[in-house]
């Protein structure tokens, strides 16, 4: 019963956000069954929907691990939608203006867009360590100052020549393969989940993880135990940068069809955001991330035939995200649940 | 107190000072003054009126990490209301009633939930980013803007400075209302005293959570008429994003005000001009070609980071803010 | 403080008759502090709620003040049921309760405080109106308070006088004190005892709850005693006797003591001179103290809390930094804020508050069991990783040896109880093989046979020649474990010296800054 707890807390949050989504369907005479049973047929009916399912997952586990970290170190660092602008737009660099050899050239794209992810969040991380900024408003500014310089450079100097409407594609030794024709999934999936695994281990099996935790649970025996705490909090930013830097990769060098960045940002933006609620309902673990990722994953894919099905608006699918996270936060309503019916 | 007081209005008098400067600089270029000060004073308003509640809201010890989440929906909201009554000022109160109502909701979740603040106020931003699309397009079919007839624009009034709308000087009102709220009323003595020590109040005699409920309806009303001005009295129309971090912008006033409503106008005042400025530049025929207009649109986001960088540590807010209260 | 010498009620008094009958509290966590109790409250008399930590007391009286409605049993007042949904309800009635951790704003001045909930009027605050109206309760009750200072920036003992006065204020005919002496020096006791005297005898009732015999068979009239939720004896004070109040208390006889045999000290360990230390405000809270611990010996330091003692004890353990003076460990002087390097070269730490610094309630038993130990080179493997079936083993062990009752070293402490938290961290740091072992109130808290089991740890650290510095709350544990003892007050050490040359009534008196005669330094 105490190790289910997580899980049937996280499911419970998960029931209220679809079941108050539902909800918001009907007053727009929408069916919510219609819509959900679209939906769930979307995500999972058929092999080829769970690959696209499990592409929409990849951002979103390494977003999620942004959050989490920051939580276990107690920050609120909800600044992975920057720094996944930056990773993408170092990948796109690498990617496309260096000339290297295949092999490398994909593992230096995605290191530059680790690079990119970590040093966006340097700043939010020295300004909480030298000044004591709150890291929600620093983080959110950042994120800010990240689209509009993102864009500018995307425009710019990353325009595909000829094509405004994006930046130049990656170039093919830079590409992550491609794991079924047809499909989007890529073999950057692998590199995210390992990504995750080497986190977790990380946070449980080493000394810097378990002074970042214990900064999180307890900042004063931190203290007392010798821990130097800005160093714990900056590790968390910067791995949260990775994160996220290595979320924007996927995006560009490990997503077909487009290769590259959009100059409105548009297949990139909220996968940040996104990836708090996943963080919460993978109750801030790495690997529960993973599995979170992929319900979510599943909800943006199937919101698309949601929408071409019963009419909702994919981006409901967003609100019931917020739900979930607004759920979460209460854990009184879980307990009082508890107290009604399983006692 | 009294020094800290003249130390903040030395900053900001510094800052407006620098401000001036730039004015001046604008000018030369050629930009018009009065036309920026009207741009500020209407981007002080949304910042402003969320601020200047969240102010009240903090003091009673209550959170709301949430405010860019109440512009967005109230923002929409307060357009479907204007109308279906045909009329800028119902859209208005209709915006301040969602704004109420969010603010309800969330401070029946901290009071009675014990909800961790910060958490359920992400959600709620989370929440908004999905659901006003949604709106949008459920409402107008149309995907992620709506522009409304003229007449439904609250009118401004026209004045030697420019136009200046009656919301903001309503803002301005209300922060000097909410000034006299909480420092000589009876009401904000509790309030104050709710945010440092609950158990005080609660012994009292006095009704913590009915304390800070009031404070979260009203903080989440003002910023819901700051949601529901931007469309109707400011940009003529509502899209998805419209919001564009002001709530946390607005949350930066408030940090810098520490928690006293009129510095926090004065906070809103220097980002909306900030804003101004920014838009300004956008606008105007042979400086919009110098000036990337992605640059100018940081520039309200990094002053937010300089300011908050440099003022904060000085601040002494109350001891139980974002903590739910229990009686053991 | 009490000085008025025509001490008369200004409202004529009735008095109430409280009856609490079969009174149950279950916490919603599933805790039962109260197992059907009856209690009841005669007019103008004084009773003493005696009881260990966790009998139930305070839960008893803030079911009577309104703060937390009962499971099951009711309330009478002169025979006539009442039902209190909060505080307020039962001030109506004429209860009010001063709280063992105040309930003051504390940035509000002492007149804004007793107003709070009070202010005399619906929508302006009008200050200076009801300002009389409590300077006039302050001359009746001969309390005197400065009313325009923030209450925060008042001794603990005025900041008591603030609450009664807040309590008074609101016409209150039962008072119920909550350990109300714990924070005030033995004068301060005093004083506070002939208030409550005098108020009894304008016809009030007062409940006072203590675990201390001493005080409730000075100051009651009759005495009832609670262990764990139910009542376990009812006596009128006269005819009450401390051992069968102690047994009725713990259930036990007597509370073992702890032998300590004499033994020579040997070489100094800790030197310590002219130190100075700044407190959390930026005044100084160590002023100028110098003082040595040898090995093999318990060095004790007395004094009520918040005189310094936390301060020099994070100064010495590396959490605060030195504003004057050094710090040596073996002849060498000690790095501030460095406090790996003080844990490196011998010093162990049992903190003042496990919740607080000594522990992280979410991590499990064996993590806890590293904190503070997670450098050292035994528990770690190359490349920073954490040796984790080492860990896993030395918990075990520390479980083990240590008598921690836990469900294993995998169970996350939050589920532990208090004193098998405490020996967890006791535990942890005697194992370090200490040079110095600070020990900061190493017993609150816990019930009488952990309180005896750790008292007997540190004997022998001593006994093994680790040199011991104490530093309690509770005057009894310094007596009864030191050698040398130091009274320290404002940040300075009245007194120094073998525990043998003073006598207890002496102690109390530094302890409130009095320097008794012939005993100057």
């Amino acid at each position: 019963m105490r190790r289910a707890r997580p899980l049937l807390e996280s499911l419970f949050a998960i029931s209220i956000g679809l079941i108050v989504g539902g909800l918001l369907m009907l007053p727009f005479r929408y069916d919510p069954l219609k819509a959900y049973q679209a939906l769930f047929r979307g995500a999972f009916g058929t092999s080829h929907d769970i690959m696209e399912t499990l592409a929409f997952a990849t951002p979103l586990m390494l977003t999620a691990i942004t959050f989490a970290v920051g939580v276990r170190a107690g920050l609120f660092n909800i600044g992975a939608e920057g720094q996944m602008y930056m990773g993408a737009i170092g990948a796109v660099f690498a990617a496309s203006l260096l000339p290297l050899p295949p092999g490398i050239h994909v593992v230096v794209a995605t290191l530059v867009a680790m690079l990119f992810g970590a040093l966006w969040s340097l700043v939010p991380a020295l300004l909480k360590i030298w000044r004591g900024v709150h890291e929600v408003i620093s983080t959110i500014m950042f994120n800010w100052i990240a689209f509009h310089l993102a864009m500018y450079l995307a425009i710019y100097y990353l325009a595909e020549p000829g094509r405004a409407e994006r930046t130049r594609p990656a170039l093919p030794t830079a590409r992550y393969p491609i794991l079924a024709e047809g499909s989007t999934l890529t073999a950057v999936i692998f590199v995210a989940v390992l990504f995750c695994i080497a986190v977790y281990f990380v946070l449980w099996g080493t000394r810097l993880g378990y002074e970042l935790r214990l900064v999180g649970e307890n900042p004063e025996a931190a203290r007392y135990a010798g821990v130097r705490i800005s160093r714990a909090l900056l590790w968390s930013f910067l791995i949260g940068g990775m994160a996220a830097g290595l979320a924007g990769a996927s995006q560009i060098i490990g997503r077909p069809p487009a290769w590259s960045l959009y100059a409105t940002l548009g297949n990139v933006v909220t996968l940040g955001f996104d990836g708090i609620g996943v963080a919460l309902v993978g109750r801030n673990h790495p690997l529960g991330g993973i599995l979170a990722a992929i319900l979510f994953g599943a909800l943006q894919h199937g919101g698309r035939f949601m929408e071409y099905h019963a009419g909702v608006l994919s981006e409901l699918v967003r609100a019931v995200n917020g739900l979930i996270v607004i759920t979460l936060a209460v854990p009184e309503l879980w307990a009082m649940v508890r107290r009604r019916w399983i006692r | 107190m009294k020094e800290l007081l003249l130390q903040r209005l030395g900053w900001i008098g510094l800052t407006a000072l620098a401000l001036g400067l730039l004015t001046y600089g604008l000018d030369r270029v050629g930009l018009e003054p009065v036309s920026l000060l009207e741009a500020g004073l209407l981007a002080m308003t949304p910042l402003a009126l969320a601020a200047v509640g969240e102010c009240v809201n903090e003091k009673a010890g209550v959170v709301n990490i949430g405010l860019e989440g109440t512009l967005l929906i109230s923002a929409v909201a307060g357009v479907w209301v204007a109308e279906q009554f045909g009329s800028g000022v119902a859209g208005l109160i209709g915006g301040m009633t969602v704004g109420g109502l969010i603010g309800l909701v969330l401070g029946l979740l901290a009071v009675y939930g014990r909800s961790d603040q910060i958490i359920a106020g992400i959600g709620l931003n989370l929440f908004a980013l999905g659901f006003t699309p949604y709106l949008l397009m459920s409402l107008w079919a149309f995907p992620g803007i709506h522009i409304f007839p003229r007449e439904l624009m609250v009118p401004r009034w026209i004045t030697p400075i420019g136009q200046i709308s009656p919301v903001t000087v309503l803002a301005v009102l209300l922060a000097i209302l909410a000034h006299v709220l909480l420092h000589h009323t009876v009401l904000g003595f509790r309030i104050r005293a709710v945010g440092e020590k609950p158990e005080a109040v609660d012994v009292a005699g006095v009704r913590v959570d009915r304390l800070r409920l009031f404070t979260s309806v009203l903080g989440g009303a003002l910023c819901g008429l700051g949601g529901a001005f931007m469309p109707l009295a400011w940009f003529g129309g509502v899209v998805k994003e419209i919001s564009a971090g002001r709530g946390f912008i607005a949350l930066a006033c408030v940090v810098f005000a520490g928690l006293e409503p009129l510095l926090a106008l004065a906070a809103a005042f220097l980002f909306g001009l900030t804003e101004g400025i920014a838009y300004a530049v956008a606008v105007t025929p042979g400086v919009k070609e110098r000036i990337p207009f992605y640059f100018v649109n940081m520039l309200p986001y990094v002053t937010t980071l300089l300011v908050v960088a440099l003022v904060i540590g000085r601040r002494r807010f109350p001891r139980t803010i974002g903590r739910p209260y229990a009686r053991e | 403080m009490l000085a008025h010498p025509h001490f008369r009620p200004s409202v004529r008094t009735m008095g109430l008759r409280i009856e609490m009958r079969e009174i149950h509290k279950v916490y919603p966590d599933g805790t039962v502090a109260l197992r059907g109790v009856d209690f009841r409250l005669e007019r103008g008399e004084i009773v003493g709620l005696l009881g260990e930590n966790g009998a139930g007391k305070t839960t008893l009286m803030k079911i009577l003040s309104g703060l937390l409605p009962p499971t099951r049993g009711e309330i009478r007042i002169d025979g006539r049921p009442v039902r209190f949904r909060n505080p307020a309800d039962a001030l109506r009635e004429g209860i009010g309760m001063v709280h063992q951790i105040f309930t003051l704003v504390p940035p509000y001045t002492a007149l804004e405080n007793i107003l709070l909930g009070q202010e005399g009027s619906a929508l302006w605050l009008a200050k200076d109106r009801a300002r009389d109206r409590v300077q006039r309760l302050l001359e009746e009750t001969g309390l005197s308070i400065p009313l325009d200072v923030p209450v925060e920036l008042l001794p603990v003992g005025v900041q008591q006088r603030v609450e009664i006065a807040k309590v008074l204020y609101r016409g209150t005919q039962v008072l119920i004190l909550d350990e109300p002496t714990s924070a005030l020096t033995p004068l301060e006791v005093e004083e506070l005892f002939r208030f409550l005297r005098r108020l009894k005898e304008g016809g009030r009732s007062i409940v006072f709850i203590t675990h201390k015999l001493r005080e409730v068979l000075e100051i009651s009239d009759r005495i009832v005693v609670l262990r764990n939720g139910r009542v376990t004896g009812e006596i009128p004070t006269i005819e009450a006797t401390p051992e069968l109040l102690a047994e009725w208390m713990v259930g036990r006889a007597v509370v073992p003591r702890v032998s300590r045999s004499p033994r020579p000290p040997g070489e100094p360990v800790l030197v310590v001179r002219d130190l100075e230390v700044m407190g959390d405000l930026g005044l100084p809270a160590v002023r100028g103290v110098s003082f040595e611990v040898r090995a093999g010996e318990i060095f004790g330091i007395a004094g009520v809390e918040g005189n310094g003692q936390s301060e020099l004890v994070q100064a010495l353990g590396g959490l605060r930094p030195i504003h004057r003076g050094e710090i040596l460990l073996d002849g060498k002087p000690l790095p501030p804020l460095a406090p790996i390097e003080a844990y490196r070269r011998g010093i162990a730490h049992i903190p003042e508050d496990r919740l607080r610094f000594g522990m992280a309630l979410n991590f499990d038993v064996a993590e806890n069991s590293i904190l503070s130990r997670q450098w050292e080179p035994v528990f770690l493997r190359g490349g920073g990783r954490l040796n984790w079936p080492r860990i896993l083993t030395f918990a075990s062990e520390l479980l083990q040896r240590f008598q921690v009752i836990a469900p294993g070293v995998r169970a996350v402490v939050r589920s532990l109880s208090g004193g098998n938290q405490q020996k967890l961290v006791v535990g942890r740091e005697l194992t370090k093989e200490p040079r110095l072992i600070l020990a900061v109130h190493p017993t609150r808290g816990l019930d009488v046979a952990s309180t005896a089991y750790i008292r007997e740890l540190l004997v022998q650290m001593r006994d093994a020649g680790k040199a011991v510095l104490l530093i309690s709350a509770d005057l009894d544990e310094v007596l009864e474990l030191s050698d040398r003892i130091a009274v320290m007050y404002e940040g300075k050490f009245l007194a120094v010296g073998p525990v043998e040359v003073f006598t207890r009534e002496e102690i109390g008196l530094m302890m409130g800054g009095m320097i008794p005669e012939g005993r100057a330094r």
